[in-house]
């Protein structure tokens, strides 16, 4: 019985943890942007006051019943892959459902919100909507073959498709798995871009040509649930690779350390970068980080 | 002087010879107009282009002369090769005349004719295009014509805003600073 | 208790807070002031130090600006956006176009007086107003949202037919749906 309560206390405590920890790192890219712009920025904290803002509209039109959903769908993938993901590698509150999924499970959940978000996008009406819808799935297309790649590569050479046994083999050996398999890492991380959709990769809401894409239709608290889950979201992504390739994180000052690095790159990318096109962007992704991923799974073979 | 306008004087002679044209004179330097009857337009216009290669279609302009009961129409053409621009006037009643349509010479002198279709309310015979253009839902007349009164349309349609009620004519006190005289065409049109 | 006076106004004070920190603009750019918003919102002038950061469609938007003059044909497109817009919402008319018509003010086809149609929280004079102008008024319209003063949705929703007659003189052909909450 106790051990039930801890788990629910601490499932809460991940998905404040992702929450806080999500919302302040989009709060910092916006600040770097910044300052790299030679402007002053934003305070760090901007985010809770858009989303305090966004929650505290009086009113949110929709359009029907899977525009309601969709944020809700967003965020439900949002929390369920943090669930399965062990944010520490050991301890009593972070790990979470980690014994029960393993990578297969969590490749099919990242997928499932985007594809709840082009339904309800769907549903609003809007013409922009349904081009960037279009425009993720065929960018997911494109970022995902190098991404699974890896991740089957890592299971491969590993034998085991947990992310908990794909960590202890990391403390056991001692060597993080972006020295023992470098090319998985170098296809992973040349695919992580795509995932964050940050410039260059920001064709799906290009605010200046597409009016910020599917989001076009929703206004109020259903951008702010989108605004929350995209940060939790931002986290989980982190967190997976930052366990699969940087030997995880036995607390937390060591995980947001970790993160931290991680993400910079992605946004010190997108700070100077303008955006792709949409067949620019396929052809990035099927060019080196596919080569990349056919040699790691070459390298796991033999 | 009159040696650097031969190219002008030549070309005013040319079209002398061909057309019988109203008046026709050199205004200065690269510019050159010539006032023909309506019925001429499209004859002058064919001849200027393939002829003359004036290929550019410039400009197309109306002026309201109401005390004449005239629509002033003017065509601007650029020739790239002479420089020189050929203004053609044509006079036509304000009610019950129109003029020829002329976009399958020039595809863009659509747009200007469906602009003074609208502003002036003179016709062209054979002009296709949607009767709105850039107004929406006008049942006034046409607004450019100089019988319809802004200042009273303005007045019963918007709203002014009080304090704007004693806008005066501010020129003489301007030109009072540098002892200029306000000269006396622009007197008439004083708002006092 | 979630009734009592004093808790509201607790509440009141952090959502306004919320709200006056993060200001989402729609920049309806048909008049000459939409040059004056890209260095206002870009390095030289910086606008997102105060929260105030451009937003791509109606729904998302907080604050309409609405720079400079406004023809008949125009006016029937902002208010289509203004309703498009989730409350609370607010508007900043720039210029003195919107204020009183200025150099247009006996213009057959450009409206006078803004407010008689949309409710106006925040008129920022000037020809055009120079970006430093356009971010005093944003502070005055963040003091506004604090002080909560800035209630032009409200007036919106309580004058509708006194500001849906005045819209209906000029568009006299309407065609937009009615507006709902």
């Amino acid at each position: 019985m106790e051990d039930i309560g801890y788990k629910i206390f601490g499932a809460f405590l991940t998905t404040v943890l992702a929450f806080v920890v999500g919302m302040f790192y989009g709060g910092f890219r916006r600040k770097i942007i910044a300052r790299i712009q030679n402007r002053v920025g934003p305070p760090v904290y901007q985010n809770f006051l858009d989303v305090m803002k966004l929650l505290s509209k009086k009113t949110a039109v929709h359009h029907g019943i899977m525009q309601q959903l969709a944020p809700l769908w967003l965020i439900t993938m949002s929390i369920v892959t943090l669930m399965f993901i062990p944010v520490l590698k050991d301890g009593l509150f972070f790990t979470n459902l980690n014994f029960s999924g393993d990578i297969i499970f969590l490749l099919y959940m990242m997928v499932f919100g985007s594809l709840g978000m082009a339904l309800g996008a769907g549903q609003t009406g809007n013409p922009n909507s349904a081009i960037g819808v279009t425009r993720g799935l065929i960018q997911m297309v494109g970022f995902e073959i190098p991404w699974i790649m890896a991740l089957v590569a890592l299971m491969v050479q590993y034998k085991t498709t947990s992310v908990t046994g794909l960590l202890d083999i990391q403390s056991q050996s001692g060597t993080w798995m972006m020295f023992s398999s470098p090319f998985a890492f170098i296809a992973a991380l040349l695919a992580m871009p795509g995932m964050f959709r940050y410039s260059p990769f920001d064709i799906v809401g290009a605010p200046a040509e597409l009016a910020s894409g599917p989001v076009s239709e929703f206004g109020g608290k259903y951008l702010s649930l989108m605004m929350t889950s995209g940060s939790i979201f931002a986290f989980v992504k982190l967190t997976l690779i930052v366990d699969l390739f940087l030997g995880g994180a036995s607390n937390l000052i060591e995980l947001v350390i970790k993160t931290f690095i991680l993400y910079m790159y992605p946004v010190l990318w997108g700070a100077i970068s303008p955006r792709f096109r949409t067949e620019q962007a396929v052809k990035y992704f099927w060019g080196w980080p596919l080569f990349f991923g056919v040699i790691a799974l070459a390298f796991a073979t033999f | 002087m009159t040696d650097t306008l031969n190219k002008e004087n030549k070309l005013l002679e040319v079209l002398k010879e061909e057309f019988k044209l109203l008046s026709g004179k050199v205004k200065r330097s690269r510019r050159v107009e010539v006032v023909i009857e309506n019925e001429q337009i499209i004859p002058i216009l064919l001849f200027a282009k393939e002829r003359l290669n004036y290929i550019h279609f410039s400009h197309m302009s109306c002026v309201d002369w109401i005390e004449e009961g005239k629509f002033e129409v003017i065509y601007i053409l650029w020739s790239p090769e002479e420089k020189i621009n050929l203004l053609i006037k044509t006079k036509v009643a304000r009610e019950g005349e129109d003029l020829p349509n002329i976009d399958f010479i020039w595809r863009q002198a659509n747009t200007y004719e469906r602009e003074i279709r609208e502003m002036y309310g003179l016709p062209f015979d054979g002009l296709v295009g949607r009767e709105e253009f850039i107004l929406e839902d006008w049942d006034e007349i046409p607004p450019m014509r100089r019988d319809f009164i802004t200042n009273e349309y303005v007045s019963e349609t918007y709203f002014e805003r009080e304090g704007r009620e004693d806008a005066k004519d501010v020129r003489e006190q301007i030109l009072g600073r540098t002892d200029e005289k306000l000269p006396d065409f622009a007197k008439k049109y004083s708002r006092d | 208790m979630a009734y009592d006076n004093n808790s509201q106004k607790i509440v009141d004070y952090i959502q306004n807070f919320a709200r006056k920190h993060s200001l989402f603009v729609l920049a309806y750019g048909t008049g000459c002031g939409a040059i004056e918003i890209p260095p206002t919102m870009t390095s030289r002038y910086d606008a997102e130090r105060f929260g105030i950061r451009g937003a791509a469609t109606p729904r998302q938007a907080d604050v309409l600006l609405i720079t400079g003059y406004l023809a008949t044909k125009t006016l029937k497109r902002v208010i289509r956006t203004y309703e498009q817009m989730q409350d609370p919402k607010y508007v900043i008319a720039f210029g003195s176009c919107t204020i009183n018509g200025g150099m247009y003010w006996d213009s057959y086809n450009t409206i006078n007086m803004l407010d008689k149609y949309i409710p106006v929280d925040v008129y920022i004079n000037g020809c055009m107003p120079r970006p430093e102008a356009v971010i005093s008024g944003f502070v005055k319209l963040q003091d506004e949202i604090q002080a909560g003063r800035a209630d032009g949705w409200k007036k919106y929703q309580d004058n509708l037919e006194e500001y849906r007659a005045n819209q209906k003189k000029i568009i006299k052909n309407w065609t937009m749906p009615d507006f709902n909450w």
